[in-house]
């Protein structure tokens, strides 16, 4: 290494710990210690449980130990990224594959899996092919589903549906009806956490998908900007209109946030009437009001719309997290072993024990068992007969790009962009 | 070895004191090893990191492998970015609306509490609250309470309409503004209190013989006497309100859409969000300069480089 390069890193870590300092305090020990042991990091949430459960059942036969690090939630792709080309990176780590892994490969650091896959096709094989292509780069595969899949799927009240007679929507038509006879009734027809800017982001998803199919945005990410202007991209963007301007989401939408609790409790209190919501919006309100997410709750697909390309069967939202693999771990071997983990049946079984719902070919024999049965089998059945599962946008592009996106999907829908001010906004990405 | 050291000035400092001529004796200034623990934390923490700051702001660094040195591009990218001009004014706006709604109310709570009325410690005790709290604390608290639906908005639609208080410009703007004022008031209401309490009472027995009322006391004693708590206040108020950044994370991450991007948090969501370093250590140093300039015309105008003391001639 040259003088120079070697001042250029020693100024870049010493910059990023000066901005850094003020913002995180995080210490970790030294994971990078011993010889024998792969480093797994993960999302510091509640499935840790299991995690920690696959790992003890991984060190009882192996002679390489697993050892499980995790960051908490919110701070975690902040502190990946900035120890994963260092000597405290991980052997193994938790992503949301799409974008969240693109640079990572573009920078060398990935190992491709498919030589592992050679050796044991169950690597790939045991998946939903649509959760499992989530995080295929360039035509490799760089990971392997870790936890559950969560579709986006349109929730609704019951009861203020059965109030006001009306059922869940198949067609964009009945949706902009129900959100008539809804506010005609002086209720919220939709609840939206525009607050949060990802919930908002849904609507463009699906509409994007059902009108165009899912090869538009496919062209868009891979840097062809022209899909951005296209008649579809501008017709998806008018039916949002028609739904704003029906008043679908009330006048406040954007002082309203799910993570808070905000929305969730206007559909579970009867002001609002529908949610556009990821599959963890169950075990939300299952927290909060136990009794509604039983008996309130009801769920349908995003409807069709007329004339849209889109095949009404696709679904948006978070397809799965994976596991990744460092290419400079010392272990491949060790690494091959402990991903079969995430099809066993013990996996399966831990997972739908705390409400995730695997996305492993093996997981239907198992959701009989399982507390909310219904619900499980609805969503496993929509993604395997899925065509296509669309990984949110905000992840399927490179993390640099979430701010824009989050503010023109924000901006369009609260009227401060036009048309023509939301296509130049997503048109300034870089392509993932 | 470091008693030493740090025991010689004071002899020395003794001994100057002891032999100089005429009058008193004068002040002896501490040595240079007095200031050493200081500087050199100042200098690994302040001074250092500055100086990697400038490196980096001429690199394009995502936090993988090493930076890449790019010259002025990241300087001319922000000169074309319109989002980082509107963060300067936003800080401005942000800054002078924060002094102007907090001064007068610090200053009145500040004098009231000097007094010696019933009630007055249980009271301030409670005004003094929310100086305790965090700043993200507070942050997650107004925001439940601001909740369109569920909050205060939706008990009072009289006063706030639809509630969209986060989802406007100047609604978001005010709530930064508001919140940023209710915890920090009691803070310079403190400062406030303090300076009130120095006054000496002469100066008000004075002006009660030369018949001046309540208000009079106020105007002609108490508010000269302030001036140099309220020059301190002010600089506070301006450094703190140039570089806030918790409040605008929890309330509005910057919205809606760019609206509350302050320059603090673009800095933030160009370097942690974008993985974008190299721009967001242009914007850090942006940010050092605009705050330096600004505190030095406030010094400046106010005198506080010159303070004279408000107790000549008692």
């Amino acid at each position: 290494m040259t003088v120079r390069t070697r001042l250029a890193r020693v100024v870049a870590l010493g910059a990023a710990l000066a901005l850094a300092l003020p913002l995180t305090a995080c210490g970790d020990g030294d994971p990078a210690a011993g010889q024998d042991e792969i480093h797994i990091l993960v999302y510091g949430d509640a499935t840790n449980k299991v995690e920690k459960q696959l790992v003890d059942t991984f060190n009882k036969t192996s002679k390489v130990k697993a050892v499980l690090d995790t960051i908490p939630g919110a701070d975690y792709q902040t502190k990946l990224q900035t120890i994963i080309n260092t000597r405290q990176a991980p052997d193994v780590f938790f992503n949301w594959g799409g974008g969240s892994i693109t640079p990572f490969v573009k920078a060398d650091l990935l190992l491709p899996l498919d030589d592992m896959i050679a050796k044991d096709p169950g690597l790939k094989e045991n998946f939903l092919p649509s959760v499992f292509n989530t995080a295929m780069v360039d035509g490799k595969a760089y990971g392997v589903p870790m936890r559950g899949t969560q579709p986006v799927l349109l929730f609704h009240n019951k009861k203020v549906l059965a109030d006001a007679g009306i059922t869940a929507p198949k067609t964009w038509d009945d949706l902009l009806a129900a959100v008539k006879t809804l506010k005609g009734r002086g209720i919220t027809p939709i609840a939206l956490g525009g607050g949060d800017q990802w919930p908002t982001q849904m609507w463009y998803q699906y509409l994007y998908d059902r009108v165009a199919g899912p090869e538009l945005f496919a062209k868009a990410l891979g840097g062809d900007k022209s899909a951005w202007e296209s008649p579809e991209s501008r017709r998806a963007l008018e039916l949002l209109r028609q739904l704003t301007d029906a008043g679908a989401f009330g006048t406040n939408f954007d002082s309203v946030k799910f993570t808070d609790g905000g929305s969730p409790t206007l559909l579970s209190s009867g002001k609002a009437g529908f949610e556009l919501m990821g599959s963890w919006n169950y075990s939300t309100h299952h927290d909060a009001n136990p009794s509604f997410a039983a008996d309130g709750l009801g769920w349908s697909a995003f409807p069709s719309v007329p004339g849209g390309k889109g095949d009404p069967r696709n679904v948006v939202g978070n397809t799965n997290n994976f596991y990744s693999v460092l290419k400079k771990t010392r272990h491949p071997e060790a690494v091959a072993e402990f991903l079969k983990l995430q099809y066993s049946d013990e996996f399966v079984q831990a997972q739908l024990s705390i409400g995730n719902l695997p996305t492993t070919t093996n997981t239907e024999k198992f959701l009989d068992g399982a507390t909310n049965p219904d619900y499980l089998k609805y969503q496993f059945t929509l993604v395997k007969e899925a065509p296509s599962f669309q990984l949110s946008w905000d992840q399927a592009y490179p993390p640099a790009a979430t701010t824009t996106i989050h503010q023109a999907v924000q901006q369009y829908c609260n009227g401060r962009l036009d048309a023509a001010g939301f296509i130049k906004a997503m048109q300034s990405l870089q392509a993932g | 070895m470091s008693t030493s050291t740090l025991a010689a000035p004071t002899v020395t400092e003794q001994r100057r004191a002891r032999r100089s001529p005429g009058g008193g004796p004068t002040l002896g200034r501490p040595g240079f090893a007095w200031a050493l623990p200081a500087t050199l934390f100042f200098g690994l923490f302040a001074l250092a990191p500055l100086v990697l700051v400038v490196v980096l702001s001429f690199t394009s660094w995502a936090g993988l492998g090493s930076p890449e040195f790019v010259g002025l591009d990241n300087w001319q990218r922000l000169a074309r970015d319109p989002v980082m001009i509107n963060s300067l004014w936003l800080s401005v706006l942000l800054t002078a609306l924060g002094v102007l709604v907090q001064t007068p109310l610090s200053l009145l709570i500040g004098v009231w509490a000097a007094g010696t009325q019933r009630n007055r410690a249980v009271l301030s005790a409670i005004f003094f609250l929310p100086l305790l709290l965090s700043a993200t604390a507070v942050s997650v608290l107004w925001r439940a309470l601001l909740d369109p639906n569920f909050g205060v908005p939706g008990q009072a639609p009289w006063l706030f309409g639809d509630g969209n208080l986060f989802g406007s410009r100047t609604g978001a703007i005010a709530v930064l503004v508001f919140v940023g004022s209710w915890q920090f008031i009691p803070f310079h209401a403190l400062i406030y209190q303090g300076a009130a309490r120095a006054v000496p009472a002469v100066l008000y027995q004075a002006a009660e013989v030369d018949g001046a009322g309540r208000w009079g006391q106020f105007r002609h004693v108490t508010l000269p006497q302030l001036r140099n708590a309220m020059i301190t206040s002010v600089v506070l108020m301006v450094v703190g309100g140039l570089t806030t950044f918790d409040t605008v994370l929890i309330l509005t991450q910057g919205g809606p859409g760019t609206d509350t991007t302050i320059t603090a948090y673009y800095m933030y969501e160009q370097a942690f969000r974008s993985f974008d370093f190299g721009a967001g250590a242009a914007i850090a140093l942006l940010l050092v300069v605009v705050a330096t300039v600004i505190s030095l015309i406030v010094v400046r105008v106010s005198g506080y480089d010159r303070m004279r003391s408000t107790m000549e001639g008692l």
